[in-house]
Order: C-alpha cells, then structure tokens, then sequence
C-alpha cells in the first residue's frame, strides 16, 4: 500500500479510536511532566472529557452506512457502532467512581491509573469494530493486559496483588487456548480475515474438518468464557474482583464483559453460522449443532453463580457471583441465538446502569473500611435514605423485579428462549429457578440496609462524581424498566445488525 | 374515565414524597397520605359513576417489542374494575385516616404511611390492568407491599417470620400463576384478556390446556386469596399493625385472588374441571377455615380465619358460575371485615391485648366501638337485613342452581360456624364481667372512629344494590353486555333465604348460651371432644405438616446441594489439584483459592465438553 492510498482511506470512520489514543498518549504525557504532588484528578477530568469526545464522534457516525478500511480488519458496521456505545457509557461512568476513589492507604499512580484504564477501553473498542482475527486478538489483548495492571493498582494491598497474579495466570491460560482455537480456524481457512473464513469454509469444507471446526469452536468459546467470567471458566472472578480497586472491579464487571461478549458473538455468528455441521447439503450450521453445548453451559453458569452467592459475606464477592450469574443470563440469549442482538444489547445496557450504579455505592461504602463485609450495609436506610432507595433500585432491578430495566432484560430473554424454534423450555426454566435463587441473596442485602439496625452512625457523604454515577444509574434503570421501547427504538431506527454479515 | 390511569398516580406520588421526606414530615406524613388516597377515591368514584352510563374504556400502547411480538400496556376500565378501584381506594383513604390515630407516636410514622402508599398503588394499578403480564408485574408489587407492612414491626420475631411466610407462601402460588400465564402466552400468543378469551371463544386452545392453565392460574389466586392449603401465611399475617389487616387481609390483597379468577372468569367457564376446582378449593376453604375459627383466642385470629372462610365462600361463587354472587360478596365483605378490624383495632388500642380470654364487658365502656362491632358481626353472620345477609345468600343460590349439592350444605354447615364464632367472640369481647381491669379503657381518638362509622353504615346498606326484593342492580350491571359471565342473579327458593337465615340465627342462640347466658359450660365444648378441640386449636396442624414436610425437605435439598458442591464439585476440582499438591494441602489452602485449581477447571470443562462432541458427534469412530 503506498502512501497515497493509505491516506485516502477512510480514516474518519475510527475518529473514536483516534480521540481515545490521542488522550491516551496526552494523559500519559501530562503524568511525566507533572509535579510530583499535583493532584492527578485533573487527568481523570480529562480522561472523561475524552471518553464524552469520542462518545460524540461515534454518535455523530451513526448514520454512516457500513464500511471498513484496511483490508476489512477494521469495520464500522451496526453491530460494532451498536455496542461501542455502551462501552463509552459505561467508561464514563467508571471514570467517574475512579475519579472519586479514594482508599484508605492512598494510591500512588493514579495518573497510570487514567490512562491504563482508556488502553483497556480502547482494547475493548477495536474488538468491537474487527473484523479479522488478528486484529481481534490485538485488541482482547490490549485490553487484558491492561486489566491485569489495573487489578494490581494497590500496590501496597495484599488482595489487589493477589488479584493481579490470578488475574495475569488465569488470563495467560485464556489466551492460549483462545489462540489455539482460532489457529485451528486458521489452519482450515488459510486466512485470518472473518469474512473470507466465513466464505471458504462455506463452499470448501471438506467433511472430516467438521470435527476440528468443532475442536475450535469449543476451544474460543472456553478461552473467552474467561472474559464473560462464565462456567467453566469463572472462578477467578471472586478473587479478582474482590482484591482489584473497586472502579476496577465495576470495569471488569461491565465493560470487560461487553467486549468479551462483542467479540464472542461476532465470531459465532460471522464464522459458526455460516458453516455446514454435515457435508449434505442444506444441514444446520455448526452453530445450531453446539447450542445445546452453549445453553448448557450457560446453565451451568447461571446455577453456579447464583447458589455459590449464596454463602457469601463480602460484597465484592456476592457481586462477583452475581456477574457470573448474570454473564449465564447472557448466555442464554447466545445459545438461543433467536432476536440476539437487540435482547443482548438491552440487557447489556441495563446490566451497565444497575451494576455501575451499585458498585458506585458499594465503593462509597466501604472504600474507607478494612472489610467489605455485608454489615456495611446495615441500617443504611437511617444514615442515608437516598443512597438506600438508590441501592434498593440497583437491587430490584438486577434481581429482575418488574419496574426496572433488569426485568425488561430478563423479559427479553426469556421470551427469546420460547419464541425460537426448538423452544428452549429447560433453559428457560433453569434461568427462573436461578432467579429465584437469587432473591434470596439480593433481599439479603435489602434486609440490612432497610431493617438492621445501623452498625455504625456515621453519616454518608456523597461526593460529587459519584453522586453523578449513581443518579444517571438509577433514572436510566427506572426508566428503562417503564418505558424499555425508548431504547428500542432507538436501536431499530438506527441500526440494521444484517450488515454484520455484508 | 380516559384519565383513570391517575388513580394509581396519587398514592405512588404520596410514597415517593414520603420515602424522601418522610422524616422531616414527622406526623404530618399523614395528611400528605390521606389527602393523595383522597384524591384518588374521589377520582374512582367519578369513574365508577361515569360507568354505568358509558360503555368500556381501555387504551393501550406498545411497550416492548422482541423480535415480532409486541407486548402493550394500557388501562381498561370494565364494570369489575371501576367497582374494585371504588372498593380499595374508599378503604385505602379510610384505613390512611384510621392509621394517624392508630399508629401515632411510632417511630416510624411517616415509613408506615409511605408503606400504605406503594401498596394502595400497587393494588389500583393491579385492578386497572388489561392484561395478564401487567396484571402479573402489579400482582409481584402487591406482594412487596404487604411484605413491607406485615414486617413493619421488624423487630419482633414473629412479624419478620411472618412477612417472610406471607412472602414466601404467596410465592409458592405466584409460579403457578407464572407458569399459567406463559403456557398462555405461547398458546394464544399474546398476554391480553381479550386476546385470550377470543381464543378460548373460537377453540383453538385445546380443552386440557384451558383446565391445565385456569388450575396453575387459580394456584396463584389462592395464594393470595389464602385458599387451602396456601392459607397458613395469612392468620400469622395478623403479626403486623391492625389498619394493615383491615386493608390488605379484608378489602384488597386478598381480594386480588378472586379478582383474578373473575377477571379471566370466561376462561375458567371454559373447562367444567378447573371451575369444579375452584368449587371444591373454595367451599373446603369456607368449613376448614370456620372449624379452625371455633376455638381461637387471639381476636384477630378469629377475624383472619373467618377472612379465610368468607373468601372461601367467594371462590366458593365463581367456582358455581355465581359472578355476580362472588363479587357482590367480595363488596359486602370489604366493608363488614374492613369494620370488623378496625373495630378490633379500637379494642386493642384500648386495652393492649389480643387475647379475648382477657377481655369482657366492654360493652358499656365502648359506647361507639361495641355497636359498631355488633353490626359487622351481625352482617358476616348474614342476619338478615344486613349485608352479609344478602351476598350470603346470593352464593347459596348459586352453588344450589349449579348442582353442587354436597358443596351447599358444607356451605350451610359453614354459615352456622361463622355466627357462633362472631357471636362467641363478640360475647367474649364485650358482655360479662371484665376479666381485667379497664378502668382505663376508653374510645379512641376521632381519627379511628370516624372510619369506622363510615364502615359501619356501608356494612348495613351496601347489601342493598343486590336484593331479590328491590332488584339485582349490582348484577345486572356486572353481567351486562357480556354473555359469558352469566346471569345476574339467579332466581332461588324462598327455602334457601330461610335456612340461611335459620342457622345464623341457631349460632348465634348458641354462642349466647354458652359466652353470653352462660347456661351452657364452655367446657361443653372444649371438654366433650377435647381431641377435636385441640386439632381446632392447633389449626389442623398443617403448620407443623408443613415444617415437618416441605421446610424439612427444602432444608434437605439445601443441606444436599452444600454437601454436593462441597464434596462433589469441589471434590472433582480437589482430585485434579491433588496430582500437583497432594490431597491433604488442598483442604486448608482451597479458601485462599488456588489459581491453578481456576485453571485446571476450565481445562478439565473444556475437555468434556470435547469428548461428549466427539462421542456424540460419531466423529471418533
């Protein structure tokens, strides 16, 4: 490619990417020139202001019709536009808790903590838009690794480091198995580029590759289960979850998970749905052959997360099983593949707003504390009656009460599950009975906060930038659970998901 | 009545005020209460008026749509809707007056009130709703809402216990209801009452399926309804504060169950099976819940078991085709019950117990309460010329025409239970010698006693819309328009109206025998059948059925699944650990969580998941 060409692509269509990485390199900049004592909070402004630029630029792309630039690694079709824009939501939002993060014994790299945390977003963004394998690899690392650094920013905090490690060693091993799959893929195809595998696979198969197709796919689906923090690969979630800062908790909780659900569905989709699972012609694509895989995993997941909360004390943790029992929720919406999109998108954003927004007070809570046992919570309602309603709201709403969005997302999928054909009824059933389940540790928290007495008199105060988090939390929670066609709408007037495909 | 979706609104305003502000309120969180509900009553009237001259109103929007479904939402304003928003938002606005006098000085007044608000949203937005799924998302809110004011005095064991029972006993029905309601959904493909009953019209809902989803759909009715054997979470209900009782276990909550069946009756008339179901639930529940009422003490008690009973009778109507019988019923004894608890709540106030055994000859010192008392025992036991009397009878005719012959007589047999234990309680309550002092005992504040006349006067003459001597108003006006309902009234024997009116009086003959005259021993009772007295007493024993049963094996299958996961799954993981670290090690070290164990993990899935492909694949062989 000369230089000519290279400068009469398309370069506009990644404006987001651009604004994202050019904070990035500012921020990183400003940290090294600054005093040592300055207060780094301003990075954390300029952070924001970046994210907001770049939520503006993809906005202002919503009407450009599908398009990609250098040799279609990079796309800009619905399905990415769709999703990056809860990605820079949510990044906002996370960067509001970290601006207001302040644990007990003080962090001493904040400014790293900026821009590691846009490297990460900017990961998860361009494994949203790829639409080649090495491109996607790219981007799921840049955004691993730069999580694993995030997990480990209380350098003087046994647990953060704790999470670090396990964090780094589970995420190596996902990695590999990940790129082993897709080097399968890869070996069959003879290409990396998701459109042109999609398209050999379609018409070459030879019949005895079927089963190393299916090697792959099982071994990406594995591999990213690590990133939807999902059965069989979960259990890292507690430790991380509970040891890293709590903005970085609340990151790995949302916006991690919705890359890594990105990035699973476009690979099923753009290659497992396009490929025969038998050599006659007309048979079901591979994807519908493993789906009963998938929604059993999925109900695995949901079963796993939902009973081991159960036992838990620590909040982290409890919200660390209830992502992988909402991650099982997700799932079911993947295996059933039926309206995927706009059920995966809704639950996602509505995932976005009560699990930020609970994780905001969460940090308000205990960021001082040595523990964060549940007890914080107690009386709660007394100290602080609106931070109370605004939790009981997160609550309701993740434990899918009518009235909130969580509900609508639950509603969503589950009538996915029945509509399509074969209807799911067991998973469908597997995913009410663990919701069922989860009421019980969900009014557990409820029933500290509205009947203990309070543990501690001390009164809440809310800083400014975490007072912004959870207020746009709770009214986008609420109105999204009365009127969901709001968001809807806006999907099906905006976005045609078919040219994923084109 | 295009705007009656505002009803709701006024309480759901009071509750958020009051959830914010509720504090710096203090008592005047009351008025804030009683003005919203105001509102809200006097709008219902209005609309209720407007009904019977205008046809049925509903609206509906599109609220979600996945994939090619669309689900709506809306309002529906029909006879039997504008007749229950009437019902709750008057007792709703009584109960919030009664309340300021009741619950003043609590600590937590202004929570109280903002309880009462989300619960009267709840109930009128459950009775505004034109179709299943949002009838089913206002049902879920009722249930939080009584939650909340049944554990309002969370520091006593027993209310928490209790709230949690409530909870967790409704629940139990709620799946019924759920899954009925999506076996509909799939079946019809929509969640509309009209969309259903036209599918049901044209046949293209098999008849099994029809019974199949009325029974799960009547499971959620009686669990609200308390309806044998979901019944046992309401008379511990009575743990929370009496207004509570008065509108949630009288006039609304418990009410919900029959509105239920009511609201989706052409269905139920579609499948002999499930309205013999409700039938045989109903009329059961009615005797069951009247022997148990027999021999309690606790004044409340008596008055959650003889709830238990009347909506047995209730169920009892629509399970013989009797609509308009049922509803009627359901009028009269929201009024009478609603009275009946404040008018204990008053004699509580007084003299702060619960056990009738303690009380007596409170007559002459509660000049107001004591008759207004008398009027809703008269009007339960269905003396005639009171209410009761007339919805009563109603039923009695019902269950008659539609064959139900062995159901009618238990119906009797029932009847003649109720007034002797209105009348023993009343005896007990008010006529003898006290049996404790009550020097000190007085009316309450005007507050409590301006309800309870108003209760008092509509426990006489809201019989009246319904009689066979002045014309069956109430229903023909239900009924009208709609061929599926049946008939408003159906013309009985003058017999039925006798024997009725026959056995009310013959328990209360007996009751004054024994409680009032005293010519009887009261041991005549207790000591001749001691063994029948106890299994009264202790209420069948279908608590401790169920702790035996039901807690001990969900404790069973928890206490299994804890062994399972620790043993099992844990022991799978342990087994591939224990090649790298040696069994032993493991056991303490697990807790900290071993990263390799995280991994192994998801190798050994990743590998099962591949053998089951291969194997089931035919790829290996």
């Amino acid at each position: 490619m000369d230089m000519k060409t290279f400068l009469s692509l398309e370069w506009e269509i990644m404006a987001p990417e651009f604004i994202i990485l050019g904070i990035i390199i500012l921020i990183s900049l400003l940290d090294i020139f600054m005093s040592k004592r300055a207060d780094r909070k301003v990075l954390g402004w300029i952070g924001i202001a970046g994210v907001i630029g770049a939520a503006v630029s993809l906005a202002l792309l919503i009407d450009h019709s599908a398009a990609s630039i250098l040799y279609d690694t990079f796309r800009l079709d619905s399905f990415s536009k769709a999703f990056k824009l809860l990605l820079l939501i949510g990044a906002v939002l996370v960067l509001f808790l970290a601006v207001s993060y302040e644990p007990k014994e003080g962090i001493e790299y904040k400014g790293e903590f900026y821009y590691l945390f846009l490297a990460a977003l900017l990961g998860a963004m361009m494994m949203a838009s790829s639409g080649d394998l090495i491109s996607l690899f790219t981007g799921l690392e840049l955004l691993s690794i730069s999580s694993y650094i995030l997990a480990g920013m209380r350098k003087k905090h046994l647990l953060s480091n704790e999470s670090a490690m396990k964090y780094v060693i589970n995420g190596g091993i996902s990695t590999a198995v990940t790129l082993f799959g897709m080097s399968y893929v890869y070996g069959l195809a003879g290409t990396t580029n998701l459109k042109a595998i999609s398209t050999y696979l379609t018409r070459n198969l030879d019949e005895q590759h079927i089963y190393l197709l299916g090697l792959a796919f099982f071994m990406i689906f594995i591999g990213l289960s690590f990133k939807l923090a999902s059965a069989p690969f979960h259990m890292w979630a507690p430790d991380v979850y509970e040891g890293a800062p709590t903005p970085v908790t609340a990151f790995l909780g949302v916006a991690s998970k919705t890359a890594g659900f990105v990035l699973l569905v476009r690979v099923l989709l753009v290659i497992f749905l396009s490929v025969p699972s038998d050599s006659w012609p007309g048979s079901d694509p591979l994807l519908i052959k493993v789906q009963d895989y998938m929604a059993f995993l999925a109900g695995a997941t949901m079963i796993i997360g939902n009973v081991i909360a159960l036992r838990q004390r620590n909040v982290k943790r409890l919200f660390a099983y209830s992502s992988i029992a909402h991650a099982g929720y997700l799932l079911v919406a993947v295996a059933t593949v039926s309206t995927l999109f706009e059920t995966m998108w809704f639950y996602l954003l509505a995932y976005l707003f009560m699990n930020l927004g609970a994780f905001a007070v969460i940090q308000l809570l205990t960021e001082k504390a040595d523990s964060e046992d549940i007890s914080h919570f107690s009386g709660l309602y007394r100290r602080s009656p609106v931070l109370a309603v605004a939790m009981a709201i997160f609550i309701l709403s993740l434990a899918g009460i009518p009235g909130t969005a969580g509900f609508i997302g639950k509603l969503n999928i589950f009538i996915g599950a029945l509509i399509t054909t074969p209807a799911h009824y067991v998973l469908a059933s597997v995913m009410i009975a663990a919701t069922i389940v989860s009421y019980y540790y969900y009014f557990g928290i409820m029933s500290q906060m509205f009947f203990r007495p309070q543990e501690n008199g001390e009164k809440v105060m809310i800083q400014a930038g975490i007072g912004v988090v959870i207020g746009i939390c709770a009214v986008g929670t609420i109105l999204f659970g009365i009127m969901p066609n709001l968001a809807l709408d806006f999907l099906h007037t905006n976005f045609d998901f078919t040219d994923l495909f084109q | 009545m295009e705007n009656a979706w505002i009803i709701p609104l006024f309480p759901l305003l009071s509750f958020v005020i009051l959830l914010l502000f509720g504090r710096r309120l203090k008592e005047a969180s009351a008025f804030v209460g009683i003005l919203l509900t105001l509102a809200s009553f006097v709008y219902s009237m209005l609309v209720l008026f407007e009904r019977f001259s205008a046809p049925t109103f509903k609206t509906e929007a599109v609220w979600l749509s996945i994939g090619d479904i669309q689900l709506t939402s809306g309002f529906e304003v029909n006879q039997l809707n504008a007749l229950m928003l009437f019902i709750v938002s008057l007792v709703s606005f009584l109960v919030h007056i009664y309340s300021k006098g009741y619950m003043s000085g609590d600590e937590r007044f202004s929570v109280f009130y903002a309880y009462l608000g989300l619960f009267t949203f709840a109930m009128l937005g459950l009775v505004l709703s034109p179709n299943l799924l949002q009838t089913y998302i206002f049902w879920e809110l009722v249930g939080v809402g009584s939650f909340l004011l049944i554990g309002f005095y969370f520091y006593k064991e027993e209310a928490k216990a209790a709230a949690k029972k409530a909870f967790i006993m409704t629940r139990i029905g709620d799946a019924g209801l759920f899954i009925g309601m999506i076996l509909l959904f799939w079946q019809v493909g929509s969640f509309e009452y009209d969309e259903i009953f036209r599918a049901v019209d044209k046949g293209t809902i098999s008849t099994g399926m029809i019974t199949l989803t009325a029974i799960l759909i009547f499971a959620g009715a009686a669990g609200k309804s308390g309806q044998f054997p979901l019944h046992t979470w309401l008379p511990d209900a009575m743990e929370g504060p009496t207004p509570v009782s008065a509108l949630i276990h009288a006039a609304t909550m418990v009410a919900a169950g029959v509105y239920l069946v009511a609201a989706l009756f052409p269905l139920f008339t579609a499948s002999d099976t499930a309205l013999m179901t409700v039938a045989l639930v109903g009329a059961f529940t009615a005797i069951f819940a009247a022997s148990i009422g027999l021999v309690q003490t606790d004044i409340k008690r008596v008055l959650a078991y003889s709830t238990v009973s009347q909506l047995g009778y209730m169920m009892l109507a629509l399970g013989s085709a009797g609509y308009a019988a049922g509803i009627f019923h359901l009028m009269t004894h929201a009024f009478f019950k609603a009275l009946l608890f404040l008018a204990a709540g008053s004699v509580i106030h007084a003299v702060h117990t619960q056990d009738i055994e303690k009380m007596g000859g409170l007559w002459k010192k509660m000049r107001l309460t004591g008759p207004l008392f008398l009027i809703g025992t008269l009007a339960i036991s269905g003396v005639p010329l009171f209410s009761g009397f007339f919805s009563k009878d109603e039923i009695l005719i019902a269950a008659w025409a539609h064959g139900h012959t062995v159901l009618f007589w238990l119906a009797v047999v029932s009847a003649f239970f109720t007034s002797f234990y209105m009348f023993r309680l009343f005896f007990m309550v008010f006529s003898g010698e006290p049996r404790t002092d009550i020097s000190k005992v007085h009316e309450p504040p005007s507050a409590m006693t301006l309800p309870m006349v108003v209760l008092g006067i509509l426990a006489v003459v809201s019989g009246y819309v319904n009689t066979p001597w002045f014309g069956t108003f109430l229903g023909d006006w239900l009924t009208e328009g709609n061929e599926a309902l049946g008939n408003g009234h159906m013309e009985g024997s003058a017999w039925i109206m006798l024997v009725a009116t026959v056995v009310s009086l013959l328990g209360i003959f007996l009751a004054w025998l024994i409680y009032g005259k005293k010519t009887l021993s009261r041991d005549w009772l207790a000591g001749s059948s001691s063994m029948t007295y106890s299994i009264l007493y202790n209420k069948y024993y279908i608590d401790e059925f169920y702790q035996l049963s039901f807690v001990k094996i969900a404790k069973g299958i928890s206490n299994f699944l804890r062994i399972f996961e620790a043993f099992f799954v844990e022991g799978i993981v342990k087994g591939i650990a224990g090649a790298v670290q040696g069994l032993g090690k493991t056991g303490a070290k697990q807790q900290d969580g071993q990263v390799q164990t995280y991994g192994a993990v998801a190798f050994f899935g990743l590998a099962v998941l591949i053998v089951i492909f291969a194997l089931t694949g035919g790829y290996l062989l």
